[in-house]
Formats: structure tokens, C-alpha cells, sequence
């Protein structure tokens, strides 16, 4: 029995021990199919899926292969259910391609004559194909192709997309590497992109996605389209652009609820994507306003469903996807892998730190105690209003005021779910409030403020959850939130963790009220990051209050 | 006919008979009272149909050839006869498979003058080697035309295409055609022996065939019949090819087809034996997990019993799911833990409304014991019983006959012969070697040239016998396994431990080899800040012991992984753990540090538990006045009540109300009951009854007097009693004993198939024999008969004189010996 630091589990996970010797060798070797799912500190969790399989397979790797890095690794016999498993799942990918054929346009092609008999008799593709050329060949109309490879992946006959793409428009874009590098990882990651055409690059908070974009465009060299979450991240992308790229200011459109600006590169938001008028999407030209080479998109698990539809039209189109994380809260990872691309790179929150590229963080669970009468009104509110009464408790006030106090010489953000209790919190800290409704200007003026170390604290509504640049704060401390929201959780973790100038530590506080719903939320938001490797420390807020009575023996 | 085939037997040594009996050792169960019932026995349908069932394909195609090649006058053969008809094989393999025949005297006689045992004609195709019968035998036209060799050649090569195409599938045998549509679509009764693919069912369109048969058969190449193996008739609606014309269809490959002396060997693959092995413990380790978390699953929830017996296909489902395989696998784990005594049923399910309880499957007590046991005991448990188990879980989830899912555990998937299929299937697979993984095809191939008859209409059990093997993991990567290689040879564990209660003391081979392939336990874990805690290999059972109690599993294979949650924090201290058990626990097994995060929601939980307080009570006192409380309380007249102060304004007793308000009132306070919303309530004294109870009736006494008709049918029986005495009075003792008179000094009951075998042979030799049977009344008679046929159920025979033929059932036929 080899004694290699890898246990296959019987339901798909891959347990890798990471104080092993081996553990690096087998990493690499595994990594190509398994997904990584947990890196807490000793063992990591990898699980098979067909989605993963697919994409090694897609990476032009064979069952065979897999099946060897299994058994090479494994510290115990594995499975032979497992294995056989492994081949018929991987087997089931390409069987079917998508295919420009000179003559007829685009074709769906089966290797197998069955499977392509099976499918084309399956009621969820009524309609998507047209006329059967021969045996092995029938014709797909080239809007349907977003649509098939969703339905095909349903059925589990993912098709092999060898239709290729449009070049578009072409644009002159260069990186302006003028005392400044791509990171390695940051290379790996678009090389990997353009290697496989589309898909989707996960990358922590602060690990300079913008970056990858920068370089996707630059590699690509035509006209961009960027979806982004919201008016203040598309300012960021263009001042990003602008500062490490060719592209002047001239060359950037803003496409938002105030601009409507088209040009070679053009960033549009999210909601004015979706906003409707009489039922009625009416931005939807946008997409074929120009002969787009590229559309990238922004925190992939925030796009909302319409723009998943609207993305079924744009096959032809290299796409990029960015995020911090594939949790998606509405579960449709399977439309991001068959409608935006599989999973191109990838890596552990951890390993990035370790290479100094994100701040090392803190992260400290503070539990306050709420006064009787807190706790009373707590018992007797009804079940929808508990989770506002536990999160705003007033006792928490002070210990957001002492948090505060102890990182008086840094930059704090406070983030909160609730306007009322910001605007307590903004009183009792004397710090100004940025929230859904602050104009964009007074946003920027703050922002900047923050920026330049002139404003110490911020208190930031939901609007801070996303892609606000603020490199230099290096504490956060979240009141209340959106009930047990894992991503958010790690976007607000992102705020604080850009590398700071003098590699300081970053603190991430969580003050949450004891013995109500509030903890419960709490354990649940920090699931994700617990399982990314922070390990949160749990503290009581008598311990942040002030220092502990003397004891008298 | 020199000899008598008793008579050969007599002459035997003992060695030659010591060997026949070993061949074929159904000859003596029962032990035969001397050798003219050993050779009676020898040349019954029964027997030897085993012993064909037993040969293989070319040994069957020999003694095809032994049949064909008698002379038509004698019934006699050679080997050399035989030899002429096998020209192209060896012909030392060709005397191999004679001296088989004779050794278990299915031929008989010298070498010059063999003949072939009667009934070996009754039980195999009227077609030996899927060939017709001969043609001057079916048709005088036909004879005529089989005469004149070169006119034979002639109508041969001038057939049509179409003509020639239906010639070739009938000279492949059997040879056998339908004549028109209506019969196309039933199956041809003729059954083919030889093992050659069946050919004999056209299945095209009338208009295809009609045509082209019409023509053979104006020809007289084709003899229409009326039956298979039956007499020729003009009109019949099948078509019979005569033999001497499949003879000549069948030039390039021989007159009985393709002879294969030696097996089919399959190739395939052939694996690392460590490779297979490995594999196969990976599988081991998870058929037996997943067997625990089935049984798991139906402890937590047990399953109902389908009233027409069996497992619902929902809670197939669910337990499948529970553990995490497929449905298929599911069932047969269930089947096999069914088959190990591990589920049983029991009568503890909710009652419906009205009708009776129903069963429930749960896991039985034996379950606990085969829990504690090692991983490798438990499988060598579940494999001993899944090859001994008259079981095929592979039917399961099928359709019956008529079309309703068959259910696991329900009657339907009863097949007696699955042990045996399973050991053929694996035996064949054990014979090819270590590491041999050839395609289960071409092992089914190998099958059924080992034994045609038998594997025939078997596939489908060994096939699932393969499936099986692989879940289990007594192969893996599709090759046998070494500790599953000894499993089958292991002799079964001995009785002087029938519980299996102390394993570990002398394992069998099978499981020490298992053993040293599957992971070691470990007494450690690892514990991590996200609150999972990792056991990287098995747990030692007091690990798991412990963990189950402060962890929820969330997943399982090679390691475990728990993770500790509030509410299972919760269960341990509920169980009797405190903070610091906990706490110490978790130092002492975990190999890594502790993370803050799990030791402060130990603290915290620990905090909080047992914060609400619950009890029962017989009944309550409250009073807004403490101080009366305080005085009642210490009323020493009030002790029996046994008062007690939960809350400073209310008191608690285990005496029901009525007591308590009794013994206050006796002792002078004022107490009023309230009901359950707290609302007074007022009572007033009820005189008191027992239950009303029904008087007994007085029964009557002694037996009841007969009269009229019932008496008289005693006085009938009693007569009709003493006739049937007085008439078996004749008969030999083994028809009396059957018939249950007392014999002094014999008690020998013949058996029914050894009676059918006295009545056949009776019936070859046309001698007389005593009947003992059983008439419409129920009265038991003999009868000295002389046997005519023996068909369709009944005994046709002529009486003592010859002058009537009676008829009797077979089934009513107690006894049959020949007359002395």
C-alpha cells in the first residue's frame, strides 16, 4: 500500500493532506479535474465532478490519465465503482461537437451515431435543430448555439465547441508595463484563457483581476466590451485601463443609468443592461453596436439571469469571466460553465498570500452580549424582523467605537446591511455615510478623500460590497449584512485586502450579537473563507471593550 | 445385444463402478437396493439428463454423432463409425470424449458395438446435431431423391437465391421451418443441442418465403411435418430438411458443424494482480460502507413490507440514496445483507387504521455483531452469503411476466440455480488465471461451451453474477481477485463457532489476505478551523464511537469527514459529555492543534445547555401567596403527596390531581383544579362500577353421537379400508411400504422419480409390473400391470390378462417394481 497523500472519498471529494511530502506533486497532478472546493489549514477538499471531468477532458486529457493520478496518489485502494465511473463520465464529453461545416454553417457532429440519435430525440432540444444532413451530422442554427450546448450539458452530452470565433474589431491595446510586471499568475491565467477560447478566471479580492482583463485585451487586440456590477467599478476599470494600458481616455465609453457613450472599448453596468421599459429590454443593442472581439465579464456570480440570456446570443464572441468566487447563491454554476466557459485557472486564496500579492489578514468574530431588554425585545419580534433587530442591537455601537480606537493610525471601513444603523454608527463615530443613494460625485470626493489619508472611517452601505478600490484600507469591520450570504462575506474580505504599502496585516471584524439568529448567519457567511483558510478567531466584546478586571486571588 | 445393461454394470470392477458413481453421483442418493435398480436408475430420463447437463459442447456433439451414426437396423455403432463423421478433428480428442461417453455409460457395449442409452434420445432433440431425420424415413419422394446423388446435386444448385438461403439456415440447424405466417411468429419447437446459433426461424415476410419453400417443398428437398420430432404430414405447417440433404448443405464445415475439441478461450486484458487487487479492495471497503449506511438508513427508518412481499421500489430509492450508489448496486447489497440475516422482519410497524399491523424490514441483532467486526470479516461475511444466496438481485427493478416491477427482497427475484450460476461464472473465471479481465461476453462464450445445456437460458445469471462480483469487489478491473480466489476455495468457518463471535481468533485465508491489502485504523484525527474533522484512514471502532457522538459524518470512503455543528455539540452533552470531555477529546485525538474557533463553540454551547429545564408531573400547585405555599410545603400530613418547590410560586407532585386534592382538603385548605387553559373546574362525587361482564354459558359435554349419513360414510371407509388390505396383500413389500402398511424388517419408501424410472424402462422392455396407486376414493390399491406408454401425465397399461387397457395419473402412482 503507497502511503501518498491523497484519500478518495466514495462521494467524489479528494481529501489532500498538505503537510504531505508528495502534496505539491499531487496537487498539480489533480488539479486539471478535481475543483477544489475547501483549503482550510491541514487537509484540502477536491471534488470530482462532471463538470470538472469535462473540462480536463476539454484540456485534452483521457480517462486513462486521470485514473493514474488516482492511484499513483491515493494513500488507499480506490474504488473500482469510482473508476469505472470516472472513464464513463469522461467518455461522455465530445461525443457530440459543434462544427462550422463549409457547406451547411453550423453543425452538430456525433462521433456516435446513438447519442446523436438519442439527443436529437429529446423533447429540450425541440426546435433547436434543423434538418439531418447525414447520419452523423445535423444542422444548428447559429443563434441556437448558446442554447444547445446548455441544453446538451443538461441532458449530459456536453458538446465540444469547435465552431470557433469572430475575431471583431480590431483595436491596437498594449499593456503599459512601465515599472510595473504582469504577476506570474496573472500571465498564467489569461494564457489559459486564450488557450481555451472563453471561460472564467477565479482570482481573490485583490489579486488584480482588472489585470487579467488589461491582458485579455491586450492579447486580443479588438474592440471590448466590459459588464460590470455598477457606475463606480466601471470608473475603476477605466482608471485602471487608462493608467496600465495604451488606451486613452477618449478610447473608453461609459454605458450607464447617466452615460451612454459606444466607443472601441466600452464599459456598461449590469443594471442598465437589465433595466426594462414596458417590458421591454431596451439596452440590448449594445451588444451588436459593434463588432465586439471580447466581452468580459465582472464578478461572473453576481450576473443576473437576463444577462445569461442575452450572453446564449453572443457564442461567437470570446468571453471572460472574472471572479473571486464560482459559489454563485442561486446555484447556476452549470449555466457559467456552458454559457460563459469552463473554468480556465484558478487559485487558493492562500497560495497568493503566501506570495505576498494580498495582504495577510485577520480575521476576528467579535460576540457582543445584548442587554436585557434587547433580548426581550429580540424573543418577542416577529420571525422576519429578527435577523434587523440581532444585527442593529445598540450594544454594538461601543465596540465598533473601540474597534475603531484600536486602529486609530490606520484607514477603517465599516460595513453595514441596515441605513438606520449606519446613520447611528455615522453619529456615534463621527464619519461620513456612503450608500445607495450618494450621488456618484460625493462618492468619488470621499472616496478620494479616503484614498489620500485625509478620512480615517467610512461607513459604507451594501454599496461597498463590490468592486470599490480602496487599496489602502486595511480594516474593516462589518455590523450587519445580507442574512447568511457567503460571497458577500468574501467581497468585504476583499475591501481590506490589497497589499499595503508597508505589508502590513489586514483585520477583518465581524460583530455579531450572541445567541440569536444574527451568530447563526455569521457562521454560515464565514463558511466560505474558513474554507478558503482564514481561520476566524471568536473573541468577546469584553475582551475589545477594555482590559479584563484584575483578578484578586 | 450381447449383455444386459445391468449385467455390464455387474461385470465392472469395483473400481470402474466406484468411478461411474463418482461421475455421476446422483446414482446413489438414495443408496439403490442392488445393481438392477442402480442400472434402472442409470438409464432414467432424470439422471441422465444431469449427467448431459453436466458435458460439454463437444462431448455433446460426439454423442450427436453416435446417434446419427447407428446403424438403422440394430441401434448398433462403432468407433470407427464415429470417427468418419468427425473427419477433421483429431481423432484422439474424438476417443477422448468416447471414453468419457462410456465412462458414465451413456454408450455401452464394445468399442465395435456401442449403443447409446435409451432415454439419452428421450431428453435431447429429435435432431441430433441439428440435423433431420432421414429422408426415406419422412418421405418415399424425398428418399428417392436423396437415392440419385447426382439429381440430389442438381435440384441443390439449381435453387433460387431466396431457396438456397432458406436451405443454408436450415442445414446450420435446426432443421425446422415454418410453413407459414401464423407460425412464423411461434417459436419452432424444435430445440437445437448443438450449440451452433439458431438458424431455424425465418423471419422475413410470407411473400419472401412462401415462394421459395413452395418450391423445396414441390422438389421434395423440403418434407412438410406437422410437429417437430412427430410423423410427416402433407398439410402440416412445418418443413423438415431430411438429414442425408443437411449432410450435403454442411460439406465445408463437416456433418455436424463446427467441432470445437478444445474450449474458447477468451482474451482479454490481463491485469497487474496487484492492480486488480487494490481495485478491488477499494471496492471491498466501499460495498461494505455502503452496506452499513443502507443498514443505517433502515435502522433510522424502517422500510414497510409490501403485502405481496419485498421492498418498495421509494424505499429502494431512499436507501440507495442514503448511501450513495445506484439503485442496482442498492439492491444487491440489500439482497445480500437480506441473505446474511442482517435485515429481518419484524412486526413493530405503525399500525393503520383498522387493519393489522404491517412488517417492517430493520436491521436485525446480528447486525450489531457483524458491525463490530473488522472490515475484512464483515466483507468475507456478505460475500460467503451473496454466492450461497438462491437470489438474482439483477431481476430486480426488471418487469415479470406480467409486465409489474419485480421489487428487492419480493418473492419474484427466487431463482434457484443462481449459486450455482455464480460459481460457474466465477470458477470460469478463476480458471483462466491471475489477473485474466476478458470481456464478460466472451466469458458467457466460454460458458456455454462448457456446458451447453445447462448455461443455456442462463446468460442472464451469470451475467448478473459478474455484475455482482464487481460491486462486491471479488473482482476488480475485472479480473479475480487473490483474497476472493481463496474465498472460493475457503472451507466454510467451523461450527464450533456458529455466531462468528470471535473472528479475530482464527481468520480464514480469504480474510487475512483482504486484510493486508485494505488500510490500517487509525486512533488520530485532524481538526481544522472550518469545524470539519478529518480521519484520514478507518476509524479504530472506539474513534467512531466518538465522533458519531460529537459529529455529523459528511462524507465517507477511504477517510471520514466530520463536522462539529452547535446542534452536535448539543447531542454529546446531551448524551453526558461535559465542556472539558470535550474538550480533552479533541486535544487527545487530534493530531494538529485545536483551532480557537471549535474550543469556543464547545464554551459556548456548553454555556447555554440546559438554560430551559423540562419534567412531568402528576400535578401542580400554584398560589400567588408564597408564604401559604411555604406552609403547605412543610404540612408534615401532606408528605405522602411528595411536594416540591420548582418555582418560589409553584409546587409540583407526581400524584395525579384527584390525590393531591384529596390529601389538602383532608388537611384543611381550600384547592380548586383548573384544567388545561386554567379555567376552574368543578367536581362533584361519582358513585363508582365495575366493568360489566358477559355470564358464561354452560358447553356441552363429551363427543357428539353419529348418525345417518355421517355414519354410514365411516362404515364405507372402514370397508373400503379393509378391501384395499386385502388387495396389496399381493403386492411386493416396496409397494406395500409405500402404501404405509407396516412391513416387518423394510421400511424402504420408494422415491416417485425412481418409479417413473422402473415404469420407462418397463415400457422399453415390455415387462410387467406391480403398481401401487392411490384412486378417487383415496383409497391405496396395487395392481400387477404390463406398461403400453407413458405420456401427457398418464400410464397407459394393459391388466394381467391382456384383455383391458386401463389408464392411471402418474401423479396418483405411489410405487412401480418389476415383477420378480
Amino acid at each position: 500500500m503507497s502511503d501518498g497523500p491523497l484519500i478518495v472519498q466514495s462521494d467524489k471529494t479528494l481529501l489532500l493532506e498538505v503537510d504531505h511530502p508528495d502534496a505539491h506533486a499531487c496537487r498539480m497532478a489533480i488539479a486539471p479535474f478535481a475543483e477544489l472546493e475547501r483549503s482550510p489549514e491541514h487537509v484540502h477538499t477536491y471534488r470530482l465532478t462532471p463538470l470538472g471531468l469535462w473540462n480536463s477532458r476539454a484540456a485534452g486529457h483521457d480517462a486513462e490519465s486521470v485514473v493514474d493520478a488516482l492511484i499513483k496518489f491515493s494513500r488507499y485502494p480506490v474504488p473500482h465503482a469510482l473508476l469505472v465511473d470516472i472513464a464513463e463520465t469522461m467518455d461522455r464529453y465530445g461525443r457530440l461537437q459543434l462544427a462550422n461545416d463549409p457547406v451547411h454553417g453550423l453543425v452538430l457532429r456525433g462521433l456516435d451515431r446513438i447519442v446523436l440519435v438519442e439527443v436529437a430525440k429529446s423533447k429540450k432540444l425541440a426546435g433547436m435543430l434543423g434538418a439531418r444532413i447525414d447520419d452523423e451530422t445535423i444542422a444548428v442554427h447559429p443563434s441556437e448555439r448558446g442554447r444547445l450546448k446548455q441544453a446538451l450539458l443538461k441532458l449530459g452530452w456536453p458538446a465540444e465547441d469547435l465552431a470557433g470565433y469572430v475575431d471583431g474589431e480590431a483595436h491596437p491595446i498594449d499593456l503599459a508595463e512601465d515599472g510595473w510586471k504582469l504577476r506570474s499568475y496573472q500571465q498564467e491565467a489569461v494564457d489559459g484563457f486564450w488557450a481555451g477560447g472563453s471561460g472564467v478566471v477565479v482570482l481573490p479580492c485583490g489579486a488584480g483581476k482588472t489585470l487579467v482583463g488589461a491582458a485579455a485585451m491586450a492579447t486580443a487586440k479588438a474592440t471590448t466590451l466590459i459588464l460590470v456590477t455598477n457606475t463606480v467599478a466601471g470608473r475603476q476599470w477605466k482608471r485602471e485601463l487608462i493608467a496600465r494600458t495604451s488606451l486613452t481616455e477618449e478610447e473608453i465609453g461609459e454605458y450607464s443609468g447617466e452615460r451612454k457613450e459606444i466607443r472601441a472599448v466600452t464599459i456598461a453596468t449590469y443594471q442598465v443592461l437589465t433595466s426594462r421599459r414596458g417590458g421591454a429590454f431596451t439596452h440590448l443593442d449594445l451588444f451588436g453596436a459593434r463588432d465586439w472581439g471580447l466581452v468580459i465579464y465582472d464578478e461572473v456570480h453576481l450576473l443576473p439571469a437576463p444577462i445569461f440570456r442575452f450572453t446564449a446570443d453572443l457564442q461567437a464572441r470570446r468571453r471572460l469571466g472574472l471572479t473571486a468566487t464560482l459559489v454563485r447563491e442561486d446555484g447556476r454554476e452549470g449555466d457559467v460553465f456552458s454559457l460563459i466557459g469552463p473554468k480556465r485557472y484558478d487559485a487558493p486564496w492562500k497560495d497568493i498570500e503566501a506570495q505576498g500579492w494580498i495582504a495577510p489578514a485577520e480575521c476576528v468574530e467579535v460576540r457582543v452580549t445584548l442587554t436585557d431588554a434587547e433580548r426581550m425585545a429580540y424573543a418577542v419580534s416577529e420571525s422576519e424582523e429578527r435577523y434587523r433587530v440581532a444585527a442593529t442591537a445598540r450594544t454594538k455601537l461601543p465596540v465598533v467605537k473601540a474597534l475603531v480606537e484600536k486602529h486609530r493610525n490606520e484607514q477603517v471601513l465599516v460595513i453595514g446591511g441596515f441605513l438606520d444603523q449606519l446613520h447611528e454608527l455615522g453619529d456615534y463615530l463621527d464619519a461620513p455615510i456612503v450608500q445607495g443613494s450618494t450621488t456618484n460625485k460625493e462618492r468619488e470626493r470621499l472616496f478620494d478623500a479616503f484614498r489620500d489619508g485625509s478620512l480615517r472611517t467610512l461607513v459604507l452601505s451594501k454599496v461597498g460590497n463590490f468592486s470599490i478600490d480602496l487599496p489602502e484600507a486595511a480594516v474593516a469591520i462589518q455590523v450587519s449584512g445580507t442574512f447568511g450570504s457567503r460571497q458577500e462575506e468574501a467581497q468585504r474580505l476583499g475591501r481590506v485586502l490589497r497589499p499595503k504599502g508597508d505589508g502590513r496585516q489586514a483585520h477583518f471584524y465581524s460583530v455579531v450579537s450572541r445567541d440569536t439568529i444574527d451568530t447563526e448567519y455569521a457562521s454560515h457567511r464565514q463558511r466560505f473563507l474558513a474554507e478558503q483558510g482564514y481561520a476566524y478567531t471568536i473573541v468577546d466584546a469584553d475582551d475589545v471593550l477594555g482590559p479584563p478586571l484584575p483578578k484578586i486571588d | 445385444m450381447a449383455t444386459t445393461f445391468a449385467d455390464q454394470l455387474r461385470s465392472l470392477p469395483d473400481e470402474a463402478l466406484g468411478t461411474l458413481i463418482q461421475l455421476r453421483p446422483d446414482l446413489v442418493v438414495p443408496v439403490p437396493a442392488d445393481i438392477s435398480a442402480l442400472a434402472v436408475r442409470a438409464q432414467s430420463r432424470n439422471s441422465v439428463a444431469r449427467c448431459l447437463d453436466g458435458l460439454d459442447e463437444f462431448t455433446l456433439l460426439i454423442l450427436d454423432a453416435t446417434r446419427l451414426s447407428r446403424a438403422t437396423t440394430t441401434a448398433l455403432t462403432s468407433v470407427d463409425a464415429i470417427l468418419e463423421l468427425t473427419a477433421g478433428v483429431d481423432p484422439d480428442d474424438v476417443r477422448a470424449a468416447i471414453d468419457r461417453l462410456r465412462a458414465r455409460f451413456l454408450l455401452h457395449g464394445p468399442p465395435e458395438a456401442l449403443q447409446v442409452v435409451g432415454a439419452v434420445d428421450e431428453v435431447t432433440s429429435p435432431y441430433p446435431a441439428g440435423l433431420g431425420r432421414p429422408a426415406d424415413f419422412l418421405d418415399a419422394q424425398a428418399g428417392a431423391l436423396v437415392a440419385d446423388r447426382a439429381k440430389l446435386r442438381r435440384t441443390v444448385l439449381s435453387a433460387p437465391p431466396a431457396a438456397r438461403a432458406v436451405l443454408d439456415r436450415l442445414a446450420a440447424g435446426p432443421p425446422i421451418g415454418a410453413l407459414n405466417r401464423a407460425s412464423l411468429n411461434r417459436a419452432a419447437p424444435g430445440r437445437a443441442d448443438d450449440g451452433t446459433p439458431d438458424g431455424g426461424k425465418p423471419d422475413t415476410d410470407r411473400a419472401e418465403v412462401a415462394e421459395p419453400v413452395r418450391w423445396l417443398v414441390d422438389q421434395h428437398v423440403l418434407v412438410p411435418v406437422s410437429e417437430a420430432g412427430r410423423a410427416p404430414r402433407p398439410d402440416g405447417e412445418l418443413v423438415e430438411l431430411p438429414r442425408e440433404i443437411g449432410m450435403l448443405l454442411r460439406r465445408e464445415t463437416g456433418p455436424l458443424g463446427t467441432l470445437r475439441p478444445a474450449p474458447p478461450l477468451p482474451d482479454g486484458p490481463v491485469r497487474d494482480p496487484r492492480a486488480a487487487d487494490s481495485a478491488g479492495a477499494g471496492q471491498v471497503m466501499e460495498a461494505v460502507r455502503a452496506t452499513e449506511a443502507i443498514l443505517e438508513a433502515l435502522a433510522a427508518e424502517a422500510a414497510p413490507v409490501l403485502r405481496a412481499g419485498g421492498l418498495g421500489v421509494r424505499d429502494l430509492k431512499r436507501l440507495a440514496k442514503a448511501a450513495g450508489v445506484d439503485e442496482a448496486a442498492a439492491a444487491l447489497l440489500i439482497e445480500t445483507a437480506y441473505a446474511a440475516g442482517l435485515i429481518g422482519e419484524s412486526e413493530v410497524g405503525a399500525r393503520s387504521a383498522g387493519g393489522p399491523a404491517p412488517d417492517v424490514f430493520l436491521p436485525t441483532g446480528a447486525y450489531d455483531l457483524w458491525r463490530a467486526a473488522g472490515v475484512a470479516q464483515r466483507w468475507a461475511t456478505l460475500a460467503r452469503c451473496w454466492l450461497a444466496m438462491t437470489r438474482q438481485p439483477g431481476l430486480i427493478g426488471r418487469r415479470d411476466d406480467r409486465d409489474r416491477p419485480i421489487n428487492a427482497l419480493a418473492p419474484d427475484a427466487e431463482r434457484a440455480g443462481a449459486p450455482q450460476a455464480r460459481r460457474e461464472a466465477l470458477d470460469a473465471l478463476a480458471d483462466l488465471g491471475t489477473g485474466a479481465a476478458p470481456p464478460v461476453d466472451a466469458l458467457l462464450g466460454l460458458l456455454l461451451w462448457q456446458a451447453p445445456r445447462r448455461a443455456r437460458g442462463r446468460e442472464v445469471a451469470h451475467r448478473d453474477a459478474y455484475a455482482g462480483a464487481a460491486v462486491l469487489g471479488v473482482t476488480g478491473l475485472g479480473a479475480l481477485t487473490s483474497y476472493a480466489r481463496l474465498l472460493l476455495t475457503d472451507p466454510e468457518p467451523d461450527e464450533t463457532d456458529p455466531l462468528g463471535l470471535h473472528p479475530a481468533e482464527a481468520p480464514a485465508d480469504a480474510v487475512r489476505a483482504l486484510d493486508e491489502l485494505l488500510p490500517a485504523p487509525v486512533d488520530h484525527v485532524l481538526v481544522q478551523a472550518d469545524l470539519t474533522v478529518v480521519v484520514p484512514g478507518p476509524p479504530e471502532p472506539e474513534l467512531a464511537a466518538e465522533l458519531d457522538a460529537v459529529a455529523e459524518p459528511e462524507s465517507a470512503g477511504g477517510a471520514s469527514v466530520f463536522r462539529v455543528t452547535p446542534a452536535s455539540v448539543r447531542r454529546a452533552l446531551d448524551i453526558g459529555y461535559r465542556a472539558d470531555d470535550l474538550h480533552t477529546l479533541f486535544r487527545r485525538r487530534s493530531r494538529t492543534p485545536v483551532p480557537q474557533t471549535l474550543t469556543y463553540l464547545i464554551d459556548d454551547t456548553a454555556r447555554k445547555h440546559g438554560g430551559l429545564r423540562s419534567g412531568s408531573a402528576g400535578s401542580y400547585l400554584r398560589s400567588d401567596d408564597e408564604a401559604l405555599l411555604a406552609e403547605v410545603l412543610g404540612d408534615k400530613r401532606l408528605v405522602p403527596v411528595d411536594l416540591r418547590r420548582i418555582a418560589p410560586t409553584v409546587l409540583v407532585s407526581p400524584r395525579p390531581v384527584a390525590r393531591l386534592l384529596g390529601a389538602l382538603r383532608e388537611a384543611g385548605y381550600a384547592p380548586v383544579a383548573e384544567d388545561a387553559g386554567g379555567a376552574t373546574v368543578l367536581t362533584r362525587p361519582k358513585a363508582r362500577r365495575a366493568v360489566t361482564r358477559t355470564p358464561r354459558v354452560p358447553e356441552p359435554l363429551g363427543p357428539p353421537l353419529l348418525a345417518g349419513p355421517r355414519l354410514a360414510g365411516v362404515v364405507e371407509q372402514l370397508r373400503r379400508g379393509d378391501i384395499a388390505t386385502r388387495a396389496a396383500r399381493r403386492a411386493p413389500v416396496t409397494v406395500r411400504a409405500a402404501q404405509g402398511q407396516a412391513v416387518p424388517g423394510l421400511t424402504a419408501v420408494q422415491q416417485h422419480s425412481q418409479a417413473m424410472a422402473v415404469l420407462q424402462q418397463a415400457v422399453r422392455d415390455k415387462a410387467r409390473v406391480w403398481v401401487g396407486y392411490v384412486d378417487s376414493h383415496g383409497a391405496t390399491l396395487s395392481r400387477l400391470v404390463k406398461p403400453v406408454s407413458l405420456s401427457a401425465g398418464y400410464l397407459r397399461a394393459e391388466d394381467e390378462r391382456g384383455e383391458s387397457l386401463h389408464t392411471f395419473a402418474l401423479h396418483r402412482i405411489t410405487a412401480a417394481v418389476t415383477e420378480e
